[in-house]
């Protein structure tokens, strides 16, 4: 009797520690992930990760799929969600050894990235970058080389809905020749006309290209070529000013429902759902407020304060870059299908105008034909600023990633009354000053 | 407690032990170990390594891409001086010290309702316990946004009656009232335990105390608070060791940025923005363990303040 009872016992000890071992084992291997090595037949697993919405995500996977068939030994996986969520997945990413291979950036932190090591220099490999248009790619260049290749044109405009317009029966303004004064009016015109709760027009102040119009138009920039702030606290008070007396004649929402509003992903946008007259947003997200929408848009100039185009300040910024980690394992499959979503007109007839205007001039002629109504508006409007465009503005520097969140915070102090404009372009410069330093 | 000073007792033994029992008992531990083992491991690579790595951290200069920077105390020295840093210490104070006794005030007072003995206590008891569980949950959270939201459902009541209500999420002034109210709200698991505690009170206090002409609010006052005080401090230790902690609604509600102009920035947001957001690890990881420090102090003081008002009935 004893001596089964121990046998038993001994037994079960035994299985016990095999379980033991084998979820520690499981445990362990499931940390351990990261990329592999090329395998024994010479496939290559490259990570891709992008942020936006349902349609690029399916435009991109298309892409995808075009370039895995002309390379059958590369697989490519993708890795997206909501802008959001992408910066803080890409940081821990990066800390951790377990970025992705092929990294969609943004002007705000590709110097962050760059100057910390963390990006690739694309010019020591094999991307054609003879027919990109000079600002684009130099866009894309810093101290450590070449860790960027911009991915699309854009600029900040306007955009209208007509729809909004027409049943408070005011006509689109003209934007060749409209000062801000034009917009207030305009856009209380239609508010006062419209049922309750839509509003001629969105906020600005929840982000910073409406902010850099606003200094260039003014003669200041955000940024200063030597990576400092480019304006002084009394230059951003009237930004605020003109906004907070904007809200009062109710040419733009509350306070309280500008803050609801920045929550909102681009489909349920104030501009999507029919609840704004025209909203600031980038030339590229057109096509996809417009499917979101369900009716045509208009694309506007920013208004200026001599009701000149001229003097509007836009500029052509890169919509995103195109970077490599530093670290990836196959710096040449990584380049190549850089260059494949560069350079190649197969991945252009796909992506179109997604990510804005393409930036090589070759792939952007053989494309045209193919561009839908919604991406050949935003084409054009590309093309017809062309004579229009300021200087182009300086590089964000390290850092510029806090910049939108305070302004942010300092718009919401002047909207609620807690701050005066003055007062809080003092604060916010310091925070700025410190957040870039 | 008494329960587990039998249990001590009980395994107490009379004598040393033989070299035979020595050696199964050390047997014993070994088994043990064995299957403790899964449950080491993680202690070690999920808890304790991370815990160790960030006290590290929390003396460096680290920005995620970059190999930390010895820094020594500096992390330390700069949270004097940061002015948000304080508004969120404000924001989470606030939060602890007006949520936490309203939750576990609303918590006793459904219990009390709940012990008077309801047909369907068992349904009564469910649905109250029910927003503890989602509460927490992003879903949850991001209902809450709705209902509070400009045109939402509670300026839509108030609205019947003629009142236009601000934008309680999206206004500094309501906003982490809101935020409270969410935290009230999911009163079920104190109240889970508070009920336990009422039915431990012996019936013949209640009894002896209605013989002697006691009224409904003498019994409670006299009775059910002393004999539930240590139910009440076991409650209050974790709410507040909670609550310090609480981090989902705020984000979710607020949209991850702490906003309306910061009236809702809590601690451990801010230190999440600060560590993910803006690169500065070196910095997140020395607010932990202030966070840590904060919360050991609020502990302790609960625990001397217990001796005047916790009553052990043994």
């Amino acid at each position: 009797m004893v001596a089964k009872a121990k046998r038993t016992k001994r037994k079960l000890r035994a299985s016990a520690l095999i379980a033991a071992t084998a979820a520690a084992v499981l445990a362990l291997t499931a940390c351990g992930g990261g990329s592999e090595p090329k395998s024994a037949d010479g496939k290559v697993e490259l990570r891709f990760s992008w942020w936006g919405g349902d349609k690029r995500a399916q435009l991109t996977q298309e892409a995808i799929k075009a370039f895995e068939a002309e390379n059958p030994n590369i697989t490519v996986k993708a890795e997206f969600g909501d802008w959001s969520g992408y910066w803080d997945k890409l940081a821990t990413q990066v800390a951790a050894n377990d970025a992705p291979d092929i990294i969609q950036m943004d002007e705000k932190y590709i110097t962050e990235y760059s100057t910390r090591g963390a990006l690739l220099d694309l010019s020591k490999y094999k991307i054609d970058t003879s027919k990109l248009d000079e600002a684009a790619l130099n866009a894309g260049k810093g101290e450590k080389g070449l860790t960027g290749i911009a991915a699309g044109i854009n600029a900040a405009t306007i955009l209208a809905n007509p729809a909004v317009f027409q049943a408070a029966g005011v006509a689109l303004p003209d934007d060749k020749t409209w000062t801000w004064e034009d917009f207030e009016r305009i856009a209380a015109e239609v508010t006062a006309k419209s049922p309750k709760g839509t509003y001629g027009a969105a906020a600005y102040g929840t982000d910073e290209a409406s902010l850099g119009v606003w200094l260039r138009q003014n003669g200041k920039s955000l940024y200063t070529q030597d990576g400092k702030l480019g304006f002084e606290p009394s230059d951003i008070k009237g930004y605020w000013e003109f906004l907070k007396d904007m809200s009062e004649k109710k040419a733009v929402p509350s306070a309280s429902e500008i803050v609801e509003a920045e929550a909102a992903p681009l489909d349920q946008s104030g501009l999507a759902t029919g609840k704004n007259g025209m909203a600031f947003w980038w030339s590229n997200q057109l096509p996809a407020l417009e499917k979101a929408a369900g009716g045509e848009l208009q694309i506007l100039r920013f208004p200026s304060k001599t009701g000149k185009a001229d003097d509007a300040g836009l500029w052509y910024k890169a919509s995103q870059f195109w970077s490599a980690s530093s670290r990836t394992k196959h710096p040449e499959e990584a380049a190549k299908f850089i260059d494949f979503l560069t350079n190649n007109v197969k991945a252009g007839e796909i992506l179109l105008a997604d990510r804005g205007v393409y930036p090589n001039s070759d792939v952007r002629e053989a494309i045209a034909p193919k561009l839908a109504k919604a991406d050949v508006k935003v084409v054009d409007f590309i093309g017809a600023i062309k004579d229009e465009l300021g200087e182009a503005p300086a590089a964000p520097p390290k850092g510029a990633g806090a910049i939108q969140e305070i302004i942010k915070r300092y718009t919401s102090e002047v909207m609620f009354n807690r701050l005066s404009a003055e007062e809080a372009g003092k604060k916010a410069v310091d925070e700025m000053k410190s957040a870039i330093s | 407690m008494s329960a587990i000073g039998e249990l001590s007792s009980m395994t107490r033994r009379k004598g040393p032990m033989t070299k035979e029992e020595k050696k199964a008992n050390g047997r014993d531990n070994k088994a043990a170990y064995v299957f403790l083992l899964p449950w080491l491991l993680g202690l070690a690579v999920i808890t304790v390594g991370p815990m160790l790595m960030s006290l590290y951290l929390s003396f460096t200069d680290y920005n995620l891409l970059q190999p930390p920077e010895w820094v020594g105390l500096d992390n330390f020295v700069r949270m004097f001086g940061d002015a948000r840093l304080h508004n969120s210490l404000r924001v989470t104070f606030t939060y602890v010290l007006v949520g936490v006794p309203l939750q576990l005030a609303v918590a006793l007072v459904i219990a009390l309702v709940l012990d008077k003995g309801l047909r369907g206590l068992p349904f009564y008891r469910s649905i109250f316990y029910l927003p503890s569980l989602l509460g927490g949950s992003v879903a949850v959270a991001i209902l809450w946004k709705q209902i509070f939201g400009t045109t939402g459902l509670v300026n839509q009541v108030l609205a019947m009656i003629g009142i236009e209500g601000p934008g309680w999420i999206s206004d500094p002034n309501t906003a982490l009232g809101s935020i409270i109210l969410l935290h009230v709200w999911t009163f079920g698991s104190p109240m889970i335990i508070f009920l336990a505690g009422l039915r431990q009170i012996p019936v013949m206090y209640y009894e002896a105390a209605k013989v002697d002409g006691a009224t409904t609010l003498q019994q409670f006052w006299r009775i059910t608070l002393p004999m539930l005080s240590p139910i009440i401090f076991f409650n209050l230790v974790l709410q507040i060791i909670g609550s310090f902690q609480s981090f989902t609604q705020a984000f979710i509600v607020s949209g991850g940025n702490g906003g309306p102009s910061d009236s809702t920035m809590f601690f451990t947001l801010y230190l999440y923005q600060k560590g993910f957001g803006q690169f500065d690890m070196g910095y997140a990881s020395a607010m932990a363990w202030f966070l840590l420090v904060i919360i050991g102090v609020f502990t302790a003081i609960n625990f001397i303040a217990s001796k005047y008002w916790v009553f052990y009935d043994d």
